[in-house]
């Protein structure tokens, strides 16, 4: 593609704005690309990229997965560019490329590992062409941003270039059918002993098949439409996993993944079912870039899940743990409750997921809660449920909707105020589920429990 | 007392399906029947007294016409009838003259009401209402890649006082015929409107009160300050 004038304007204009944004110390991950798409709208298109770009996008897991393989790619020496620390919609990806350019706009690595908002593939997959595009799951996100699931994997379809190769979630039958015509690897966990045969979850996006209209018939459920099945009337059904992990050991904290005839074992860093998927998704990955087991085995072993998203702490015999539970998000939120709900003794639950944008300057729609389970919050080990923020009253119907007793239930509209309700009586663990933007008032929570539990002690003694 | 949800394993979208647990909640000893979309709909032969349609995909509202499109005559005789009809979301396009695509392909819909839908679905139009409705409050959110055109003047359900009404230049929000309400309104519209609720109640000629009522209706309250702030 022949460059032009609007390019060099725009990536000289870009990399001096970098300059100077890191001179004030101000973080140039996303406005550069933005400056860049607006000089010259197909930047992206323009700008010579490393000879090997692995995308990722799907619902949930992405920046999971992507910390992921960039970490381990760096332990074993790989230089790369990523999107870590920016956007990840064209803007972030326009600055990173940019970044990874020289003056003259040639790429100075040859390869990058990006995170791409499934709502941008308009934006730019007409501009890149990944060499892997790996798809971890798509799943009912924000309905005032993302719709539903079939018009982002219309758009996905529509977009991913011809000639990527992709990576899917084989589990997942909505994922697993995005753009039919591209080559594909499935990458899947094989039947587990917790799989069901009819599904909890509210939300289902693939109940009937897509083809006939017919009811779907699950050999088993994981979760929402996450499973195996298949079509009675056509020959719609899951596909054949390429790379499937099987003996799932929790005790031992291992798995084995299976490739062919290729049987190899890896270390589990999390018992978390997500977070067992984000591990096989970068297993499949690093195994088609050319890794060995050793070296990505190595490197897993040294992961953490990070601070920001899972933590936990013993305070005087009393475990406090917080965990991302993104609000507007059914199926993240789902599956955090499910993890709270089968995690051993008795705790109490803290539920801080209102979106604060939306608390400070508008009025949050309440429907994502409707398609969230809520219902697993209703079990016996969970001995208290205090919610609190903007939307505490709707929250305490919610609650009350899955059939949670409403002496369980504590609601206020300040979040501090509302945890001085806590009832540290005979808890084992208390579980603060808090929003993305939420970070600060997670801390301060974490601080006033570890305060609460630590004085109630002192007055026992 | 008979309540028939149409095609719920299709159009479930955004939590509405919720409207119904609600409203088991409300008739405890009502009969609710879930019709697929492989089924043919309980009001086609029996009697109903209450027929709930949610939001669905873009593709399935070509498969919801195409499955409603024989019964066209059943449905104007129901509405007639007045038997009790929610379409939530764009359920209720499927009832229009057609709905018209971004290059101005045109999908038929049922014709039982004077109006068509357009699709942007590169623009997805998000926002909340507050409006009158007989002499109570209504609230509630859109979150929409279409609008509505044509005339609903005759059949208003919603005088918009704040929101939009069935497009960005009208303040008349849905389609009430009879006992027929078709909103845009998307959610849990009957959990957030309890008042509304309890009319749903009057028109199946129920007299029980709202389930969860003191707290569906703080936070009813609440959210109409909130709403009238911003």
């Amino acid at each position: 593609m022949r460059k032009g004038f609007r390019f060099y304007i725009a990536l000289w204009g870009a990399k001096f704005g970098t300059m100077i944004l890191k001179l004030f110390r101000r973080n140039a991950t996303f406005f550069p690309g933005k400056f860049a798409l607006k000089v010259c709208p197909d930047f992206i298109g323009k700008i010579e990229k490393p000879r090997t770009i692995i995308a990722v996008t799907g619902t949930n897991g992405k920046t999971t997965v992507c910390n992921m393989i960039e970490d381990i790619l760096k332990d074993n020496n790989y230089v790369f560019i990523d999107n870590k620390y920016g956007s990840n919609i064209d803007a972030g990806i326009a600055t990173t490329l940019i970044s990874g350019a020289s003056l003259m706009g040639k790429a100075k690595k040859d390869l990058a590992v990006l995170e791409v908002d499934e709502r941008s593939a308009p934006k730019v997959y007409p501009y890149l062409t990944p060499t892997y595009l790996v798809c971890t799951n798509l799943f009912r996100d924000s309905l005032m941003r993302n719709a539903h699931t079939e018009f982002i994997s219309g758009i996905l379809t529509k977009y991913i270039p011809k000639e990527t190769t992709l990576i899917l979630n084989g589990d997942d039958l909505i994922a697993s059918n995005i753009a039919p015509e591209n080559k594909r690897i499935y990458f899947g966990i094989d039947r587990l002993p917790t799989d069901t045969e009819k599904c909890e979850n509210i939300a289902r996006d693939i109940i009937a098949c897509p083809k006939c209209n017919t009811k779907l018939f699950y050999d088993y459920v994981r979760y929402n439409h996450i499973g195996k099945a298949h079509c009675p009337k056509c020959d719609f059904k899951s596909p054949e996993i390429d790379y499937l992990a099987t003996n799932i050991d929790l005790k031992n904290m291992k798995l084995t993944l299976k490739n062919g005839n290729l049987i190899e074992e890896y270390d589990l860093i999390s018992d978390n079912i997500i977070n067992i998927y984000n591990i096989v998704t970068v297993i499949t990955v690093l195994k088609q870039i050319g890794l060995s087991q050793k070296q990505i085995n190595e490197s897993l072993k040294k992961q953490k899940i990070v601070d920001t998203r899972y933590s936990e702490e013993v305070v005087d015999g009393i475990k406090i743990i917080t965990h991302l539970a993104k609000g507007m998000n059914p199926i993240a939120c789902s599956r955090v409750f499910d993890y709270v709900r089968k995690y051993k003794g008795n705790k109490v639950v803290i539920l801080f997921l209102d979106d604060l944008h939306e608390a400070a300057n508008g009025s949050e729609n309440i429907a994502w809660q409707y398609d969230t389970d809520y219902e697993f919050l209703n079990n016996d080990s969970i001995k208290q449920i205090i919610i609190a923020g903007a939307r505490y009253l709707d929250g305490y119907v919610r609650l009350q909707m899955a059939g949670i007793d409403k002496a369980k239930i504590s609601c206020q509209r300040d979040e501090m105020s509302a945890l001085d309700n806590i009832k540290l009586n005979g808890i084992e663990t208390v579980f603060i589920l808090h929003d993305l933007y939420s970070m600060e008032l997670k801390e301060s929570a974490k601080k006033k429990v570890e305060v609460m539990i630590r004085t109630k002690i002192e007055n026992k003694a | 007392m008979k309540i028939e949800i149409l095609f719920p394993e299709f159009c479930n979208l955004f939590g509405d399906m919720y409207n119904m647990k609600y409203l088991k909640m409300c008739i405890p000893d009502a009969e609710f029947i879930e019709t697929a979309l492989e089924e043919e709909p309980a009001f086609v032969k029996e009697n109903v007294n209450f027929i709930y349609l949610g939001p669905m995909t873009e593709n399935t509202q070509e498969k919801v016409i195409a499955k409603l499109l024989p019964y066209k005559e059943r449905i104007i005789e129901l509405i007639d009838k007045n038997v009790v009809f929610l379409f939530t979301g764009n359920a209720v396009e499927v009832l229009g003259k057609y709905i018209e695509n971004e290059d101005g392909s045109k999908i038929d819909g049922l014709g039982i009401f004077d109006v068509y839908a357009k699709r942007d679905m590169f623009h997805r139009h998000n926002s909340y209402l507050i409006g009158k409705y007989e002499d109570i409050e209504v609230i509630g959110f859109k979150s929409q890649f279409t609008m509505m055109y044509g005339d609903n003047t005759k059949t208003p359900f919603i005088e918009v006082e704040k929101g939009i009404g069935i497009n960005k230049d009208s303040k008349i929000e849905g389609i009430k015929k009879n006992n027929f309400i078709g909103t845009y309104l998307i959610g849990p519209l009957l959990i957030l409107n309890p008042l509304f609720t309890k009319k749903i109640l009057e028109m199946l000629g129920v007299d029980n009160e709202v389930a969860l009522k003191e707290d569906t209706m703080a936070a009813y309250e609440a959210r109409i300050k909130e709403l009238r702030r911003l």
